[in-house]
């Protein structure tokens, strides 16, 4: 019996799992392998063992954080999705997974976390509303600039800047990348035959967001829904593997319909509302007691009790 | 480079033939090109090679510079200047010169693949046992790179230099890994490698592709340059099918100037 392992990821939305990439990465993988972990679905990163999400925690030899790191150590400890491919399958897998992050993983950063419409109406929103304060007003903006900064320095040009130049550069290698996988999926279930395999935990990780959160500037998700073998493989590997977060999502949608464009939302408002009133009247309090206005006499300790005396001055 | 930069060299350069003096730029050969650069030229000229398009190689040692997106190496045909094997590669298709067009779309989806795997573990090895290794970055890449200049200019741009690969391995999650592991990364590609060779004379039929390019310049560049360990050569060594493989490319395409190869460049 292995350690109990302990998976510590993003929470779900959209009927995903995962909002997170990497996170969605290591779930599949765990769940095409069978390993038995306890996950927790958290919204502090700081509450990791490592400090950043996804984070592998076992027992006896530690805390593991990128998907690579935490996927080999799911093999040592004998969950291996791997196991039945060929020795050229294996090298295949290497080389796709290679494709996916020099190609398609640029592009994604862009459209998720650069990309100043999606970024702010829908990335920023998300995470500002679900971590908990005060990390909502730093943690957004902080991966933001480290996310642009990595881009820069995998572009090789310190002076890059959003705009439709490098838009048009990146989203060229992703849209050819999409096909080319599309190319190689053909019309197999997953990508090597009929049972699912780290490949496929990659390409479901890193297409799953795009094709289930809805962004303003969509044209990765355009030419995603345009390749219909990937789609269905995403929708069936959620289907299959994922079956609670995919039914909660209709209810979900229906009730962000609802709301449209409406950045307030019902309760918050009147909380809000309560909230600052009651400030508000313990400011004028806190200001009438200070100066003097209202002071409250408690005559020395007697049997009786206390009787509050208030006197009110005019003031000139 | 550019999408719009690509579509424009296309709509300019199709009707106009290969001429006879174009010209490949690269960092001075004997005292400053590194390990890195090197294997991207030699993947560049055995491209050129295989598609029968005569270059002339010039070296100088401003050749990063001069390059309009700073790597090297960069190609002057015409009044078109591309850098890279990938821009390269698109550069000649649209003149009508391709390796690639016999292969149906399964193989080319696997080819461009593994071009990104030896771009991805390959050649991000080989910048971090140059700059992030302490040992190799103060013995042998600091003092190249920075030979062409004078105090105090090569220690400033030898250590920014280094500041920038660093930061850009620490970006892409590299900066973690010690050098045991990155030679274990650089195992794992080869193995893959060697692999999908099998025992076929090039990775794609008979026929050599920009993958074939690609996957000589790195191995063979790594195998005739010496480090301050062996380890790295070994690794390959031990997967005899690459090894005869950059024996046939260089017999094959680099016969007649064998003499002129940045052989056994000892640093």
């Amino acid at each position: 019996m292995a350690a109990p392992l302990q998976l510590y990821c993003w929470r779900g939305d959209h009927g995903l799992p995962s909002v997170d990439a990497d996170c969605l990465t290591v779930l599949a993988y765990a769940k095409f392998a069978g390993a038995p972990l306890k996950v927790h679905k958290i919204t502090n990163p700081w509450r990791s063992p490592t400090g950043i999400l996804p984070a592998l925690k076992t027992r006896e030899e530690g805390s593991f954080s990128q998907p690579s790191k935490i996927i080999i150590q799911l093999r040592k400890q004998k969950y291996n999705a791997d196991y039945d491919l060929s020795a050229k399958e294996c090298a295949d897998t290497l080389a796709f997974v290679s494709l996916l992050e020099e190609k398609l993983l640029p592009a994604l950063i862009y459209t998720h976390w650069v990309d100043a419409k999606n970024y702010v109406d829908v990335t920023r929103r998300w995470y500002a509303e679900n971590i908990p304060f005060p990390l909502n007003f730093l943690l957004p903006n902080r991966i933001h600039g480290r996310q642009l900064e990595r881009l820069r320095l995998v572009r090789g040009d310190p002076t890059l800047e959003p705009g439709e130049q490098l838009e048009k550069e990146l989203y060229h290698d992703a849209l050819e990348c999409m096909t080319l996988l599309s190319q190689r999926l053909g019309s197999q279930k997953f990508f090597f035959g009929d049972s699912p395999s780290s490949l496929d935990a990659y390409v479901f990780g890193h297409l799953a967001p795009l094709l289930k959160i809805k962004l303003p500037n969509g044209k990765l998700q355009q030419h995603l829904n345009s390749l219909d073998n990937l789609r269905q493989f995403c929708t069936n590997i959620l289907v299959l593997y994922f079956p609670s977060e995919s039914r909660e999502a209709p209810a979900k949608k229906v009730s962000n319909h609802a709301d449209g464009g409406d950045f307030d939302n019902e309760p918050h408002k009147r909380r809000n509302q309560i909230l600052s009133v009651l400030f508000a009247v313990g400011a004028m309090l806190g200001y009438a007691f200070l100066s003097g206005i209202i002071t409250i006499k408690h005559t020395p300790a007697r049997l009786e009790e206390p009787h509050v005396d208030e006197e009110e001055e005019e003031e000139d | 480079d550019s999408l719009l930069g690509e579509v424009l060299v296309v709509e300019l350069n199709t009707a106009e033939p290969w001429p006879e003096n174009a010209t490949l730029y690269q960092p001075l050969r004997e005292d400053q090109i590194l390990l890195s650069d090197c294997a991207s030229s030699l993947a560049v000229q055995a491209y050129l090679r295989m598609c029968g398009l005569p270059v002339r190689v010039c070296c100088r040692a401003n050749a990063e510079y001069m390059s309009p997106s700073g790597k090297v190496p960069f190609i002057h045909v015409g009044n078109q200047v591309v850098s890279e094997l990938g821009p390269i590669v698109q550069f000649t298709k649209a003149k009508g010169h391709s390796l690639s067009d016999g292969l149906d779309d399964v193989q080319r989806a696997e080819m461009k693949a593994y071009m990104e795997l030896v771009n991805n573990m390959l050649l991000t090895a080989e910048l971090y046992i140059q700059w992030c290794d302490d040992t190799t970055s103060s013995e042998i890449t600091r003092p190249r790179y920075s030979s062409p200049y004078s105090w105090p200019l090569n220690h400033i741009l030898a250590y920014q230099k280094q500041w920038e690969v660093r930061r850009k391995m620490n970006a892409i999650g590299w900066a973690g890994k010690t050098l045991e592991q990155v030679y274990e990364d650089v195992s794992q590609c080869c193995q893959a490698l060697s692999q999908r060779l099998g025992t076929q004379p090039y990775f794609f039929n008979k026929q050599p592709t920009e993958l074939d390019a690609l996957v000589f310049g790195h191995l063979f560049t790594i195998l005739t340059t010496r480090l301050t360990s062996d380890e790295l050569s070994e690794k390959i060594k031990s997967y005899s099918n690459l090894l005869s493989f950059c024996r046939r490319i260089e017999q094959t395409y680099f016969e007649e100037s064998i003499g002129k190869l940045p052989l056994g460049v000892i640093v």
